[in-house]
């Protein structure tokens, strides 16, 4: 958000939600590497503890003649879990309390069964404390491995203590022959407990589990983020049975519903014997754009300039790698997974190709209705009705729920994409090229379904496209991409009619019109997109650049790199040194000197 | 429908000798376990030394397997060629030759760029190597002297030091250059046909303009005749002289590139041209063509468009329409607006186009 000249208000933050770096990457790092650290400590600790007092073959929680060890191991139990929670956040109110209760859950648990076994059948025991150490020590190391990989893990670490500190009392109160079966009883039951009591604490706290019905689970919902609500945050959770009716949108028309600043998703290129990185493929590399309630805003740009990467990455399909989306006041990176649900019903996708996004094996109410199903409509009839309405909302017949993709046409399936889309009622679609892979004449029964929704359900459409032809129809704003950069932003006119960038000039020039009248020489670019794992120093359109070449190659290009600004006296964008010099006297003399079998001969390095 | 078996004997005479390639009545159907697809259903057209010929139409509508009946590249079976089909090459009907024949002919005199280059370029060879094995079986001439003619091929399409590209493999280059690779192959005989089957669908508009562009100075340069086959009406209006439109397997209007992309006869045109989107049409309603192709098994009974004609009348579903001449020589256009019977109905129809493509349509939105 540096730099005052780009013609970016900073976006208003509503509540608890401020900007802050990503953290999301740098808390997985964390959790990564505390976990093999933890256990590593833990199994070193014990190690060394059954070295001092004499014990071998005694693994964790299992040293039921040292009542001295166990008080010892207890505060490395509880440093662990403190450091684990501290990885992931000490604001976390969940996971404490989680902690918590499994502690005390084992704990009952451990001494009720103690109780039993060690009352009750004081003698039956033949297993000596060495043979039950043995015994025992596997289900340590279950449990120890299950931490790696389960979300409960603090309540795993904290598990063992609590099967040592039910041990405890049997050495003390020296009924030795019981103290084996009571131990190896209580570490297999405090491991069932991990299995299945934790996750199901989890459940009853988060309000999803089985148990609870959708309204009540609704309520558990609301009631959270009611609860969260200190700072203004309103419930972003909407009213199940009124899902279809309700906009929460609270951005007015023409204010920005959408803010990216400086978002980047760059992919590893992993390679040699060990997978290591060997390089980055900078799909998208720093993109700053608001879209407008009410709008259509459209991308443009070649095969492998970054819109489709930067359509999903901005609906967090993918994890930005770094950068800010804010979608009406929330902080996108900054929303806990759990909370995203609610917001997903509002930004919805329509993907490009009709034929792989939809799957065959499942009918058409099942693809429609999965994403209600995900949003907590669970009864049957209810669903189906949401399916029928929205086949019927994009002139689809009723009765088509029982179908098969494989039985559409192509702009059919496209139809039942875009019902998908709108089943779940959203303010805000990204159009990931919807009427690319169909015929003319599909395309515009098509284009015109999606601008009569737009009408009708008071939607913002993001519209992913390479036809510059749809484009100049169909939306009000356009940002053209190269290379994963924003070269150019404004509205339909400014673009089409008053080009700023030497690129934006190329790209318009080179679509075909289908009137012979408008037969013209072409300002053909010469060679290809360069590798985006290996973009251009300075400028990265320079190898391409016809005004370069105009202008005698200026050093500028090569080694500044241009950063979006406002043409001055407009609100037109373009990253450009010499936008200024865009002007059809400029574009002519190119056109007239170009040689076209030579337009190749750029690539070469 | 007619007895359909390989050709045998052309019976008709060969057509004017400035007339490269003449297509008479050319039916080639698809025997499949539900029963006969007509894919080419009865196409004559023909093309003149040097001149430019685009085949328009939606996916399906017989415009590719016309081309690859043309060069014999068509399976038969499942393929069925009808015996009164005839395709006259530069003076020749080749529809009757042999194989072998048919092979001296097929990337000498005629030759093909396909839409998928990745696909049609062998992925084990070097394209030097590949460009240069069509040169050594077609021309006299040592293997040296081919690798050479390569070079040269590459070196006219504008791959940048051809010496260097020419033992590349294809994964190696991108998707331009491939295609331009493609173009090099098919020119390396210096053939006198150049059929282009969407050479330009797989790939980026402003890649797209370099080979449209390299198309047309190679034509001009070498003056053969290019037919080309795409399903954008962008590329047909900037590359050809005569278009032809096709729908379902059947010719629905021709004429030149002007007469049919400005002023559309054909019901099927007029929707075509009148749903390409542009700014005059901001703000109106996109006019769509209603419906979708007819399922090939099952067509309309006479007029194949009819179902999703907007301006059809009775006779339509009765009677099927020929290509009817209208105005200029060579205009024709099969709809029946163009008989005594529709004459009436023909100026409100021109009309109701004309007023889509200023305003796009005006009528309340239907969408729902």
């Amino acid at each position: 958000m540096e730099g005052t000249n780009r013609g970016f208000a900073t976006p208003t933050i509503k509540g608890k939600l401020r900007l802050r770096p990503n953290t999301h990457i740098q808390q997985a790092r964390s959790i990564l590497i505390s976990i093999p650290i933890m256990v590593f400590g833990l199994a070193i600790g014990a190690l060394l503890l059954s070295i001092v007092f004499r014990e071998p073959a005694a693994g964790i929680g299992s040293l039921p003649n040292k009542p001295g060890i166990v008080v010892l191991l207890w505060p490395g139990y509880i440093v662990s879990v403190i450091a684990y929670i501290a990885t992931r956040g000490f604001r976390d109110r969940r996971l404490w309390s989680l902690a918590l209760a499994a502690l005390v859950g084992v704990v009952l648990v451990g001494g009720a069964i103690f109780l039993v076994l060690g009352t009750s059948t004081p003698a039956a025991s033949s297993g000596t404390p060495t043979a039950s150490g043995a015994v025992a020590s596997p289900a340590g190391s279950v449990a120890a491995t299950a931490a790696a990989s389960s979300p409960g893990a603090s309540a795993v670490a904290a598990s063992s203590p609590g099967a040592s500190a039910a041990a405890a009392p049997a050495s003390a109160s020296s009924v030795s022959q019981a103290n084996g079966n009571a131990a190896f009883g209580v570490d297999v039951l405090a491991f069932l407990f991990v299995v299945l009591g934790v996750p199901l604490l989890w459940n009853l706290y988060r309000g999803r589990s089985w148990f609870l019905t959708p309204e009540a689970k609704h309520e558990v919902l609301t009631a959270e983020h009611l609860a969260q609500d200190a700072g203004g945050l309103s419930p972003i959770v909407a009213p199940l049975t009124e899902i279809a009716s309700e906009t929460y949108t609270e951005a007015k028309l023409g204010e920005p519903l959408l803010s990216v600043r400086g978002l980047k998703k760059h992919f590893p290129i992993l390679g040699g014997v060990l997978r290591r990185r060997i390089g980055t493929i900078y799909a998208v590399d720093g993109v700053d754009f608001d879209v407008r309630q009410g709008e259509v805003f459209a991308v443009v740009g070649e095969s492998g300039c970054g819109k489709t990467t930067l359509g999903r990455t901005l609906l967090q399909l993918t994890p930005p790698t770094a950068g800010h989306v804010i979608y009406d006041g929330y902080e996108l990176g900054d929303v806990d997974p759990d909370d995203m649900r609610p917001l997903r019903r509002r930004m919805q996708i329509i993907f490009q190709d009709p034929f792989g996004s939809l799957n065959p094996r499942m009918p058409v109410s099942d693809i429609i209705g999965e994403g209600l199903l995900a949003q907590g409509v669970t009864n049957r009839a209810d669903r189906d009705k949401r399916v029928e309405d929205s086949l019927e909302i994009v002139g689809l017949r009723r009765d088509y729920t029982r179908r098969y993709p494989h039985e559409f046409s192509g702009g059919q399936r496209q139809r039942i994409g875009i019902a998908r889309a709108l089943a779940l009622s959203p303010d805000f679609i990204v159009c990931d090229e919807p009427v690319s892979a169909l015929d003319v004449s599909i395309q515009s029964q098509v284009l015109n379904l999606l601008l009569d929704l737009k009408r009708d359900f008071n939607l913002t459409y993001m519209f992913i496209s390479h036809n510059l032809s749809v484009v100049e129809y169909f939306s009000d704003r356009i940002a053209v991409m190269y290379l994963g950069r924003i070269v150019e932003l404004g509205t339909v006119d400014q673009l089409y009619r008053n080009a700023r960038h030497p690129y934006t000039v190329a790209l318009l020039s080179a679509i075909p019109d289908a009137d012979p009248r408008k037969r013209r020489r072409r300002l053909v670019l010469k060679g290809d997109v360069p590798s985006p794992a290996a973009p251009p120093s300075g400028c990265r359109f320079h190898t391409r650049c016809w005004l370069y070449e105009q202008l005698g190659k200026p050093e500028r290009c090569t080694t500044e790199d241009p950063s979006l600004r406002v043409i001055e006296g407009t609100d037109h964008q373009a990253a450009c040194h010499f936008a200024e010099e865009v002007s059809e006297t400029t574009v002519r003399e190119t056109v007239a000197t170009q040689d076209v079998i030579d337009t190749a001969a750029a690539v070469e390095s | 429908m007619t007895e359909i078996i390989s050709a045998e004997v052309p019976r008709g005479a060969p057509p004017a000798r400035d007339v490269l390639l003449d297509v008479r009545n050319l039916k080639t159907y698809f025997r499949v376990l539900d029963g006969l697809v007509p894919a080419v259903d009865g196409v004559s057209f023909s093309l003149k030394r040097g001149q430019t010929l685009g085949i328009v139409g939606e996916s399906g509508s017989g415009k590719s397997v016309t081309a690859l009946t043309i060069m014999r590249l068509i399976d038969i079976p499942p393929a069925e060629i009808a015996a009164e089909s005839e395709v006259w090459f530069d003076g020749r009907e080749i529809l009757g030759l042999k194989m072998d024949e048919m092979r001296k002919i097929r990337g000498n005199d005629v030759a093909m760029i396909f839409q998928e280059p990745l696909t049609s370029l062998n992925p084990v060879f070097t394209v030097g190597d590949q460009i240069a094995e069509q040169v050594v079986n077609h021309k006299k001439v040592s293997k040296k002297a081919a690798w050479d003619r390569a070079i040269e091929s590459l070196q006219l399409v504008g791959i940048p030091s051809p010496e260097r590209r020419v033992k590349a493999y294809p994964h190696e280059m991108s998707g331009g250059m491939r295609q331009r690779v493609m173009i090099a192959m098919a020119l390396s005989c210096e053939p006198k046909l150049l059929i282009a089957d969407e050479p330009t669908t797989a790939l980026d508009v402003t890649i797209q303009a370099q080979i449209l562009e390299l198309l047309k100075t190679i034509q001009d340069r070498t003056g053969s005749a290019l037919l080309l086959i795409t399903h954008d009406l962008g590329v047909v209006a900037e590359m050809v002289d005569n278009v032809i439109v096709m729908y379902t397997g059947q010719i629905v209007e021709q004429g030149t590139v002007n007469d049919v992309l400005i002023e559309p006869r054909a019901p099927y045109t007029m929707g075509l041209i009148e749903s390409i989107p542009s700014v005059d049409k901001r703000g109106g309603k996109l006019s769509a063509i209603k419906g979708t192709v007819p399922n090939p098994f099952n067509l309309p009974p006479a007029c194949r468009f009819e179902p999703r004609c907007p301006y059809h009348w009775e006779l339509c579903s009765r009677v099927e329409p020929q290509l009817y001449d209208i105005g200029t020589t060579g205009r024709q256009a099969r709809c029946h607006l163009y008989t005594p019977e529709g004459a009436s109905r023909q100026q409100a129809a021109l009309d109701s186009h004309r007023q889509a493509m200023t305003v796009g349509r005006t009528d309340p939105p239907s969408g729902r």
